[in-house]
């Protein structure tokens, strides 16, 4: 087998797996701290590579690239303030379903506002081509996405462990009404963490317009995926987050060379032995969620 | 005679009736297949409460085991019982898989609560699904199972939908009746207790979690019967019985009907979902977007369900009564519920 393949598939593999990655830190932040499974993530992500589509031939590129994110953290926003947040603490199938009857209602808006035909982006003139290492010839647009969805998840890690904003959420997960009575406003605290979940699935619908098709179904797409990324790396833990991103892009693309029809569920089988073996995932602490098993 | 107006008095004769007589009414007459599938989608919602209704766990996995049941019937179908066209068999298996992977699977979760449950079953689900979906050789993959043709149950002919149609209401009612005895049995008051305080049934000596793992594989043992009577409704077997939102439909016709707090709320919940399905489908290509919205809407104002507003309009007015006793006003709390003697 070719080296090259193998090199580039490695490498799409990577580019996937920091997509997901980032729709998937939104989820697990979510679920960790307002004990919702949200279902209508993949929504956002899928309105971020819409707004994207729509608005950068009118703005440009770049300030496309920079507003539709704030569009969708707006978006979040106000769908936090209106329904998610009478759902907090609540009996999980209420989130579960409240959110997933927005997914299905959000994709069908899609269908009528935009129309069923799947579209695409293209990838701006001074992306477009190739570089070439050595052997090794790889698009230049995907190399440019890598590095800035790198800098964004490093940059969001850094930020929630370093600072405070981040101490206060993970000591969210621990024991929300302990924040509380330490004179934290839980709501607003919720509302802040699943805007920055909005924002962050907002970038990652905008950098995966250009290299995959448009289409309403990209939504539900991605929320398993994701999902997955949440499970395995540790409700709540970036850092967890991201590897577990990493590794499940990675393995899925590269499984194409193995198993080419079952590559789908190799991450699955992987969260079944992460789950036997370390029932919180990789990085996971004893959150809000471990205290209601019983951990 | 106590027994007799016991008989009279239940839900369940008035349902037969109005059933049996279903098909000579001249204008349902001719939505035969859905008032099949409906009956169907209603015990599938059935079995599900009795995982969430009488036990409380989030199961969002209960699609898994009736898609597993339409796999099952349609492969063992196909492969053993074509020649006889004997349905027995098929739909033997479909409750044995269901079971089976219920009894497997619940070994593994059992232990786990509240949201953990709910994003394991998500997972399971789709585990089964990429499975059917991608396994072409056994499953069909995409396009699925699909040409097969209704046989006969022990030589009586099926092929007709209309006796299929009596077929499906026997066995559903019949498993009215079990999953009825099995919820009023001392093993279903210990369920209840076990959804109000699982800690104080700990401590009362009921082994909680094999109590939950039993309740899941009976649930599972009928939601594969279920997929198995669709399988044969329609004549094939698709992927799309496992996805995930199919799981979504049933946790949503039965919390609209209020599983959470009647016995009947699964009934009537998945009466109004396809009924306000197919007429919806029919009349708006864009209907998604009103079934989207009306999960946000049911779970926002009506949580309980529409039985669950039913009673509590009920015990409103059983409170005014009192109220209303010798012209003063009483604390609520020490009135008598209803149904309670003295």
């Amino acid at each position: 087998m070719n080296i090259n393949v193998i090199l580039a598939l490695f490498f799409n593999g990577i580019v996937l797996g920091l997509i997901q990655t980032m729709v998937a830190i939104g989820f697990s932040l979510v679920l960790g701290i307002g004990q919702v499974i949200n279902f209508s993530h993949g929504l956002l992500f899928a309105f971020g590579a819409y707004v994207f589509w729509y608005i950068s031939p009118i703005i440009g590129y770049w300030p496309a690239f920079l507003i539709s994110p704030l569009i969708i953290g707006i978006m979040g926003y106000a769908i936090e303030k209106t329904l998610i947040k009478r759902v907090y603490g609540q009996d999980p199938l209420f989130g579960l379903l409240i959110t997933f009857g927005l997914s299905l209602a959000g994709a069908e808006l899609i269908r009528m506002l935009w129309g069923k035909t799947t579209k695409t982006v293209s990838t701006p003139d001074f992306a477009a081509g190739q570089i070439y290492f050595g052997s090794i010839i790889y698009s230049k647009y995907r190399i440019i996405l890598a590095i800035i969805a790198l800098i964004i998840l490093l940059s969001i890690w850094l930020y929630m462990s370093r600072s405070n904003f981040g101490a206060i959420v993970k000591a969210g997960m621990f024991d929300s009404e302990m924040i509380t009575a330490l004179g934290h406003n839980l709501p607003a605290l919720r509302n802040k963490v699943f805007v920055m979940g909005a924002v962050l699935a907002g970038v990652a619908g905008v950098i995966a317009a250009p290299l995959w098709s448009i289409k309403s179904e990209m939504g539900t797409d991605i929320l398993m995926p994701a999902f997955l990324i949440a499970l395995i790396g540790g409700l709540g833990s970036i850092k967890g987050t991201i590897f577990a991103g990493l590794i499940i892009g990675v393995m899925t693309s590269l499984g194409v060379l193995v198993i080419p029809r079952f590559t789908d569920i190799l991450p699955y089988i992987l969260l079944v032995i992460v789950l036997f073996f370390k029932p919180k995932g990789f990085y996971g602490e004893v959150t809000i969620l471990g205290a209601i098993r019983g951990e | 005679m106590r027994n007799k107006s016991k008989i009279l008095k239940d839900p369940y004769l008035y349902m037969l009736i109005f059933f049996l007589l279903c098909p000579f009414f001249p204008f349902l007459g001719k939505y035969i297949t859905i008032i099949t599938e409906l009956l169907i989608w209603s015990l599938f919602a059935l079995s599900f409460n009795l995982v969430l209704g009488y036990t409380g766990l989030p199961s969002f996995g209960q699609g898994a085991f009736y898609g597993a049941g339409t796999y099952a019937a349609a492969l063992t179908y196909v492969h053993w019982s074509a020649n006889s066209g004997n349905m027995f068999l098929p739909l033997l298996m479909a409750s044995l898989v269901g079971g089976i992977f219920t009894y497997l699977f619940g070994f593994l979760i059992k232990g786990k609560r509240g949201i953990y449950f709910a994003l394991l079953t998500v997972a399971f689900t789709q585990i089964l699904y990429v499975i059917a979906f991608r396994w072409n050789e056994v499953t069909g993959g995409e396009t699925g199972i699909t040409g097969l043709i209704r046989g006969q149950f022990f030589g009586i002919n099926l092929s007709d939908s209309k006796r299929y149609y009596f077929f499906v209401l026997l066995i559903v009612f019949v498993s009215y009746v079990v999953i009825r005895k099995i919820t009023e049995s001392p093993a279903g008051k210990t369920l209840m207790a076990l959804k109000q305080n699982e800690t104080r049934a700990q401590y009362l000596g009921y082994n909680t979690e094999k109590y939950c793992w039993y309740i899941f594989t009976i649930s599972g043992v009928f939601a594969g019967l279920c997929g198995g009577l669709y399988c044969f409704l329609y004549n094939a077997a698709f992927a799309d019985s496992l996805h995930w939102t199919k799981s979504g439909d049933v946790v949503m016709a039965t919390l609209l009907g209020g599983g959470m707090v009647n016995f009947y709320g699964p009934l009537v919940g998945s009466t109004i979902f396809i009924i306000a399905r197919e007429i919806l489908s029919s009349i708006w290509d864009n209907w998604m977007l009103l079934y989207g919205a009306s999960f946000v809407i049911v779970i926002l104002f009506i949580p309980t369900g529409l039985l669950g507003l039913v009673e509590k309009w009920k015990e409103k007015k059983h409170i005014e009564k009192h109220n209303n006793y010798n012209g003063k006003k009483i604390n609520p709390q020490i009135i008598p519920t209803k149904g309670e003697k003295k």
